[in-house]
């Protein structure tokens, strides 16, 4: 039961997580509601609270998002993205599934040592390694493929740590039972490792499309090709043309960001328990 | 012919000086059902574990059907195992725990069926076959463990502590179950517990361990009654034997504070001791505070202040200290004392044990 003071206390916390709430999402929303304007609206509403207001339904209220879809290449960009993200997010789990059960359950020579020196891997930023990766990719012969593009992505550290950290807890009897019960090491890991580390499966792939969605950098480097560029690469493109308005920019900013705020809404409990078992006490 | 066979098997941990199981023989018959017991890390647990495979024999050899087992992977051992914290597979429901070892074992889809609702019927899992194991309480999970053994028609069950996860309650009507399931099926089992009355009330025969060393196999009733040292005399039986020092001089008994008592001459004849310090071995059954015993065994009396009382309901436990000794005797429900009150008792002769303090071995 709670106290008067704790009562008033708890009102006071949610007014200010409110307030805070809105300063953040503020200039969200009102890149949503502009996102269906045209540019004379944008700028009439600019400096009243109409800005924050979305406009009246009408036939051209799709107007900006119809041009960005139908008469530029963004959503070809937004398949190949997403194309490139379930590879990633399929192979990340499979190799950093498979590394993190190693290092969890399987006695081999320097295992500790080699969980040592992945963890120390995760503290080398992507883009002091870059180069390396650009030449090796290079000399393969892998440019402007989609292999070219996925293949330094899938191994990582902190996957690996985190896939560690969550197998290390399953109990060691369910691995003896399924071989009595005829069950192969790979169909274990496919049928009972992963669907009962799932907050951690959750976290890889959501973390890793997210990876994939927000990289600027790296498909930049490796594609040249129109045909294959992703949807950041693409904004970029779309944002920077002088053809393009500011209704239009703001819709296909819109069409970028949503998918990641609804990645995080559907999956956020289970990212905070994968990421808050990296830091948990060993089972 | 055994149907498992044990032979000089040792089990050493990497980085251990002393051995885990030492030199353990056994010859286990079709349809038997043997408890390995004993305390904590007497190695019983090793010993199932080698035999299922999930541990390496460090010499030795394991027979299974005369066939030579050690070098033989877990699932070729035709074997099944009931798993302590029952090992279920959290993401499947009832049925699919029960059926995955035989589809992955690719028995058709009707045999399945068929194979999983007779487990089902058999456990009276019937209103829980949809549920998955979090779900479930303590006893329904281990009803599915042991059904997930049941189906696969193995005829060597090996089953870990399956009981030591369950209230005492539950505990009782599972033994039950077991037994009853052990009578159905047929298979030869391996039962390992630390809890005698679980070991005394449901196996064909009781080996006890400790060190990693088997002290006795035996019999529930031959370990009870004929123990061959006194860790298995203390360790088997509740309450446990009242242990006394004591001095034998031909037919006479003497308690260390003085107390003594005769012994009868077939007794004294087969010890045949002349002032000689041994360890005297009682059950609290065996001390009869009744009048008719009194009466009949008048000169072997012997008198103790009761410390404390335990009522059972269907007997009370009497504490006393004798001898120097902190004892009990169980008594009818109907020799009701009083702490405080002093107790005469004698020593029902025909059941009383001798051990050697130095090696601890039995001499009668």
């Amino acid at each position: 039961m709670k106290t008067r003071k704790q009562k008033i206390l708890n009102w006071i916390l949610i007014i200010v997580m409110a307030a805070f709430s809105l300063l953040f999402l503020f200039p969200l929303i009102w890149m949503i509601f502009n996102s269906f304007k045209g540019d004379a609206a944008i700028a009439h509403d600019l400096h009243s609270f109409a800005a924050f207001l979305p406009p009246a339904l009408s036939k051209g209220f799709f107007h900006n998002y119809t041009q960005i879809l139908f008469h530029t290449d963004f959503l070809r960009y937004l398949v190949n993205t997403v194309f490139y993200a379930i590879i990633m997010v399929v192979l990340g789990i499979i190799v950093n599934g498979l590394a993190g059960y190693a290092l969890a359950k399987i006695n081999f020579p320097f295992r500790d040592r080699w969980l040592l020196i992945i963890m120390l891997l995760m503290i080398v930023p992507m883009e002091s390694i870059i180069t390396i990766h650009f030449f090796f990719i290079a000399k393969l012969g892998l440019l402007n493929t989609v292999i070219g593009l996925v293949l330094p992505g899938i191994v990582n550290p902190f996957n690996i740590f985190l896939f560690r950290q969550v197998f290390i807890s399953l109990p060691d009897d369910i691995w003896e039972a399924a071989q009595l019960d005829y069950c192969s090491p790979i169909k274990y890991f496919f049928t009972m490792v992963l669907p009962m580390a799932k907050s951690a499966v959750a976290t890889v792939g959501v973390l890793t499309f997210l990876g994939v969605w927000n990289d600027y950098l790296w498909p930049s480097l490796v594609f040249t090709s129109n045909r294959l560029l992703t949807v950041q690469i693409g904004l970029n493109a779309i944002t920077a043309n002088e053809n393009t308005t500011m209704g239009m920019k703001l819709a296909v900013i819109t069409l970028v960001t949503i998918p990641v705020i609804i990645m995080y809404a559907l999956f956020s409990k289970q990212i905070v328990e994968g990421v808050v078992s990296t830091g948990g006490k060993e089972g | 012919m055994s149907f498992v066979e044990l032979r000089n098997i040792c089990k050493k941990y990497k980085g251990n000086e002393r051995y885990s199981v030492e030199n353990f023989n056994l010859e286990i018959e079709p349809h038997e059902f043997i408890a390995f017991v004993g305390p904590s890390g007497c190695g019983k647990s090793t010993t199932l574990r080698m035999i299922a495979g999930f541990e390496e024999i460090t010499s030795g050899d394991l027979f299974i059907e005369r066939k030579r087992m050690n070098e033989v992977a877990p699932r070729d051992r035709g074997i099944s195992m009931v798993f302590q914290n029952y090992a279920l597979y959290p993401h499947m429901t009832v049925e699919k725990n029960i059926a995955y070892g035989l589809q992955n074992m690719k028995v058709p889809k009707d045999e399945i069926k068929k194979k999983v609702d007779y487990a089902i019927n058999m456990l009276g899992l019937e209103e829980y076959r949809k549920r998955k194991p979090k779900n479930l309480s303590g006893g329904q999970r281990q009803r599915v463990a042991l059904g997930r053994a049941i189906v696969k028609n193995q005829k060597l069950f090996l089953m870990d502590e399956p009981l030591s996860n369950l209230d005492a309650k539950l505990r009782v009507s599972m033994r039950t179950e077991i037994s009853r399931i052990h009578r159905e099926i047929g298979a030869t089992t391996i039962y390992v517990t630390h809890d005698q009355v679980e070991a005394m009330t449901m196996a064909d025969r009781i080996v006890i361990m400790k060190d990693g060393i088997v002290q006795q196999v035996g019999k529930p009733m031959d370990l009870y009654d004929h123990p061959v040292n006194k860790f298995v005399a203390g360790f088997i039986g509740s309450p446990q034997m009242n242990f006394f020092d004591v001095v034998v001089d031909g037919d006479k008994l003497t308690f260390s504070d003085g107390a003594s008592m005769t012994l009868p001459d077939r007794i004294a004849s087969k010890l045949s001791c002349h002032n000689k310090k041994l360890i005297l071995g009682i059950r609290g059954e065996d001390i009869k505070v009744d009048n008719l015993a009194l009466d009949t065994f008048k000169n072997n009396i012997l008198q103790a202040k009761i410390n404390d009382t335990e009522i059972m309901g269907n007997d009370n436990n009497l504490y006393f200290t004798f001898g120097n000794t902190n004892a009990v005797a169980r008594v009818s429900k109907y020799d009701v004392k009083e702490i405080g009150e002093t107790l005469s008792f004698i020593f029902e002769t025909h059941h009383l044990h001798f051990f050697d303090p130095d090696t601890e071995n039995a001499l009668l």
